[in-house]
């Protein structure tokens, strides 16, 4: 792959990767919310508000499980071919790696003229 | 302070762990809402869909139980003037 993001090269393929990354996020934080949840659940006292943990980790684990069964049919996660598995790891670090490399926003990103007013428009860049 | 009828105040351990929650849950939210119109896959969109309906209801909930935690605040209209000054 080269460095440049405008090449039509670098397309290919692409709705599916980002889909794959944005499915790992979804899954990522699926599994995130069950541990907080069982952590906040044993540090509870008050019974209401167990049940809702209670309620929101048994949630968090149907969700976790979806979205884990929506990865494994699109191949897009293989917990039983960990040598599957090891390639997309490997690609996928290898290609955010070479993202990461590009100056995907050169210019200014403030985007301040967009708003009606701008909050800290009287202060110095220090003070703000 | 507590007024009648008013449930018990949450204990100090319960209420940061649950300020924890909120905050995970909140991003959680704004992820799954903002992120469906980056996804391709309509099958992942509607899974990040159900995420945001179910999150909005739990959020809800703990928004709710929050209102018991000892340091509670009246909320101000929009952000505190502090961190605009």
């Amino acid at each position: 792959m080269n460095q440049d993001y405008l090449d039509p090269s670098n397309a290919r393929h692409m709705p599916e990767l980002a889909d794959m990354t944005f499915a790992m996020d979804l899954m990522m934080r699926a599994k995130e919310g069950v541990r907080n949840m069982a952590i906040a659940l044993t540090e509870t006292a008050s019974t209401e508000l167990r049940s809702v943990l209670r309620k929101q980790l048994r949630q968090g684990i149907a969700m976790h499980q979806e979205v884990t069964e929506l990865m494994m049919r699109k191949k897009w996660f293989h917990p039983h071919e960990l040598q599957e598995q090891y390639k997309l790891d490997q690609l996928a670090a290898k290609n955010t790696l070479m993202i990461s490399e590009m100056d995907l926003f050169p210019g200014d990103t403030s985007r301040k003229g967009m708003f009606d007013r701008e909050p800290d428009a009287k202060l110095g860049r220090s003070e703000a | 302070m507590q007024q009648q009828a008013q449930p018990q105040l949450l204990a100090a351990h319960e209420s940061v762990d649950l300020h924890e929650i909120i905050n995970f849950k909140t991003l959680c939210l704004a992820k799954s809402k903002l992120m469906q119109g980056l996804v391709f896959d309509q099958e992942l969109k509607a899974l990040m869909q159900k995420d945001v309906v179910q999150t909005k209801q739990d959020l809800t909930e703990l928004q709710a139980i929050y209102e018991n935690a000892p340091f509670q605040a009246p909320v101000p209209e929009s952000r505190p003037t502090p961190i605009l000054q």
